[in-house]
């Protein structure tokens, strides 16, 4: 198949998803009270989109990932990168952070609670929290892309450490830093999520699980289109500036 | 062992053929339409002779040993083994063995090499006998229980020889089986070859990129052409047999390899 | 002055966790609301052990069906999706791009379908964990190396043959990779889900003893979350393990790196 072939496939199958979603609860085939017509789910995105309760918690929860992104990125980053660099606290913390990785992180949202209540801080604290691991990972996968031929060779040819890093070190680790970037938000995305479904008075989290206790299945609907659609579109941007700066990372 | 090198010598063009390939073309669909890949190819092998093809990078030597092996079609042309067509792979009676050894690595040597046979759900009694004499005979004698990540470039490629004749074919195809192998290894290995060929009387099509390995294994080297892949020339490799490492620092070796070489350059 | 091994290092750190755990709060430095010492989280979890017994249970009974249901799905549906070109041409690129879509946000619909029983739970931490699983199968039939295939082929192998004895055992690790990871998922999806909206369950028992400020229950329950996972973690990686002398030889050396990323991508919770 051809790229324009899969193109075509895919649209066609992404369009009979959606008119099913449409046709079947429209027309009684499926219970339109448990799965509103795509229409339906649209025409209320519009109309809760509009509503200022609704926007402001899109900003609360926008607010609170910003936050957490700009602690857990700068902190995982350094983390990562001494570990990566000491071979000795490499070799100490490697190991662990394996096992601290394979562990659920949302068990520990009643601790978050505990100490910071429920509030604006308890959501950065946690999404932070459950980004940093990610983010340390990604770094010191990062510093060990560069490869060590390359770094040899630039210093044969005399480069100061000033060179090596600009020259050597952030070229290879671009496409590898972006990857961290764009899975960091994924993590800290789900995180400010998971903690407002918890237990939270606001934030678009809060709504949709509040949405779908009261059984108001087109706000629900709405709400989880928004936010897959967000999440999407933030992926698909990192991933095409990704492709733009690995072209030559065959 | 002198007796039976020298049985394999006195072998000739005359007797019973092996392989026979008559006008073979083949033509396959790349990005930019057909390309022509090989043409025109006819090559008689005489049963127990050790043929070695060589060639420029992409002239079709693997294609053409796919196509002796039953594993590929060719557009046009006829190969017949033993006097009958090979229209899909049939280990009884050719048996191959790849560049890069291709063992199954979750399955130890001894099971790598009955596999074949398990694939025909032969007794399992028997299965280890044969499987064990073909072992013995690569000089792999208690290797059997290792797995491939245990053993050396080397010995992989003898398992995967035994596996290629654990069936007893009378022909062997070879296509760079010592590629991967550093030069003594390979070195060793060519002359193992030969032991192993000399005992077995096999027919044997070998394809190489190494001409000292061509000149020092063949009874005859055909040239091919870069692509489309034509035979452009045969060499008759008139050096004694049994070879000796000796034989390498001769004048008739280096013209023979000088002659390839001459060939090879001029069909690039 | 020579450094310790890092091995003695790192057992030394876990020790002072566990001490530090047990002390600061004795001392008063932080209140036992919000650490509970290790000894009275113990003596929680000692004390009401029928009650985190039968939470336990509930929770490994969605935890096995909901393994089940990814498992079966991922390795079905990652079988066809490797297995055939224009099936994977067409899907792969789009299960990439839903990975960035936090799935905990469906759980509010699962629990409006059907119900905060066990159902939803399963559903939940099945689809949690069907992704990795289904990824990993596809690309460990994908990245076969195909001179395997072509060695049994000229063995005269039939098209079952060839799925029997090679596809299948040289995929083996990297499936096995996938269901670690979708394992682990699962057990993260059901106590995530138990925790949001449940009445039964560990991830339930956290939520409770959380909104009646039990701090030392919270801990113990959570204590043996961790114990589950890591234990879950440690005996998938063991048997992985096993199988891995021939995962790097059975495979092509390039193997497609954004595929690579995906599949061994670890899930945001």
């Amino acid at each position: 198949m051809n790229r324009l072939t899969i193109l075509a496939v895919r649209l066609a199958l992404l369009g009979a998803f959606l008119a099913a979603w449409e046709m079947l609860p429209r027309h009684g085939v499926l219970d339109a009270r448990m799965l509103p017509p795509l229409g339906d789910v649209l025409r209320m995105l519009v109309d809760v989109l509009g509503r200022p309760r609704v926007q402001e918690a899109i900003g609360v929860s926008a607010g609170e990932f910003a936050v957490a992104f700009l602690i857990a990125i700068p902190l995982g980053a350094a983390i990562g990168i001494l570990i990566a660099e000491n071979d000795y606290l490499g070799e100490i913390f490697k190991p662990m952070l394996f096992y601290v990785f394979s562990v659920p992180k949302s068990i520990f949202l009643p601790m978050f609670i505990l100490v910071f209540g429920i509030g604006f801080q308890q959501k950065v604290a946690y999404a932070a929290f459950s980004t940093v691991f990610i983010v340390i990972m990604s770094a010191t996968a990062a510093v060990e892309s560069v490869k060590a031929d390359h770094l040899l060779v630039a210093r044969s040819y005399g480069a100061t450490r000033a060179q090596i890093i600009g020259r050597v070190y952030l070229p290879s680790m671009m496409p590898v830093l972006l990857e961290a970037l764009r899975l960091s938000m994924i993590f800290n995305f789900t995180g400010v999520l998971i903690a407002e479904m918890y237990a939270s008075r606001t934030g678009i989290g809060q709504l949709i699980a509040n949405w779908g206790e009261n059984f108001q299945m087109p706000q629900l609907f709405a709400g989880v289109v928004f936010l897959a659609t967000v999440a999407i579109v933030f992926n698909e941007s990192i991933r095409w500036l990704e492709a733009q700066c690995s072209a030559w990372r065959t | 062992m002198q007796r039976l090198a020298n049985l394999s010598a006195a072998r000739t063009d005359a007797g019973p053929t092996a392989i026979e390939v008559a006008g073979l073309s083949h033509v396959y669909d790349g990005r930019e339409g057909k390309v022509p890949a090989l043409e025109d190819i006819a090559m008689t092998v005489g049963a127990g002779r050790f043929v070695v093809i060589v060639g420029p990078s992409g002239c079709g030597k693997t294609s053409l040993l796919m196509m002796l092996a039953g594993l590929r079609r060719p557009s046009e042309g006829a190969i017949l083994c033993n006097g009958r067509p090979i229209p899909s792979p049939d280990p009884e009676r050719v048996g191959v063995v790849f560049q890069e050894a291709s063992l199954f690595p979750w399955l130890s040597a001894q099971d790598n090499v009955e596999f074949p046979l398990a694939l025909r759900h032969a007794p399992r009694a028997e299965r280890r006998r044969r499987a064990t004499d073909m072992l013995d005979l690569v000089g792999l004698q208690g290797f059997g229980g290792r797995y491939p990540h245990e053993l050396s470039g080397g010995m992989k490629q003898r398992v995967a020889i035994a596996r290629g004749l654990v069936q007893d074919p009378p022909v062997l195809l070879m296509d760079e089986p010592f590629a991967a192998l550093d030069e003594q290894t390979r070195m060793t290995m060519g002359h193992e070859l030969l032991r192993i060929w000399s005992q077995t009387l096999k027919t044997v099509v070998f394809i190489t990129h190494s001409l000292t390995e061509a000149v020092y294994l063949a009874d005859e080297v055909l040239v091919m052409s870069a692509r489309p892949g034509r035979i452009i020339d045969r060499i008759a490799i008139a050096l004694p047999r049994p070879r000796t490492y000796d034989m390498m620092a001769t004048d008739t070796f280096g013209r023979l390899r000088d002659r390839i070489w001459q060939q090879i350059r001029t069909a690039d | 002055m020579r450094r310790p091994r890092p091995v003695t290092v790192r057992r030394l750190l876990i020790v002072a966790v566990l001490v530090l755990w047990e002390a600061v709060p004795q001392t008063g430095l932080i209140p036992e609301l919000l650490l509970p010492s290790l000894s009275s989280t113990l003596r929680a979890l000692i004390a009401d052990w029928d009650k985190y017994g039968e939470a336990l249970l509930v929770t490994l009974y969605e935890v096995s069906l909901a393994m089940l249901v990814a498992c079966g799905a991922g390795i079905l549906v990652g079988a066809l999706v490797g297995g055939l070109k224009p099936l994977r041409d067409l899907l792969l690129p789009v299960f990439s791009s839903l990975y960035a879509v936090p799935i905990v946000i469906l759980y509010p619909i699962f629990t409006a379908w059907l119900g905060i029983g066990s159902e939803a739970k399963i559903a939940f931490a099945g689809v949690y964990g069907f992704f990795p699983v289904m990824l990993s199968t596809a690309a460990g039939i994908r990245t076969i190396d195909p001179q395997l295939l072509l060695a049994a082929r000229a063995m005269g192998a039939t098209v079952p043959q060839q799925i029997g004895r090679v596809v299948i055992p040289a995929s083996i690790p990297t499936v096995l990779t996938g269901l670690r990871l979708g394992g682990a998922l699962t057990i993260i999806g059901v106590v995530v889900s138990e925790m949001l909206t449940s009445t039964a369950g560990i991830g339930y028992l956290v939520t409770r003893y959380r909104t009646i400020l039990d701090s030392a229950h919270v801990f113990a329950a959570v204590f043996m979350i961790l114990v589950l996972s890591i234990l879950f973690d440690t005996f998938a990686r063991y048997i992985e393990r096993r199988t891995m002398v021939w995962q790097t030889a059975g495979r092509r050396e390039r193997t497609d790196t954004a595929d690579r990323r995906l599949t061994t991508a670890p899930a945001p919770v």
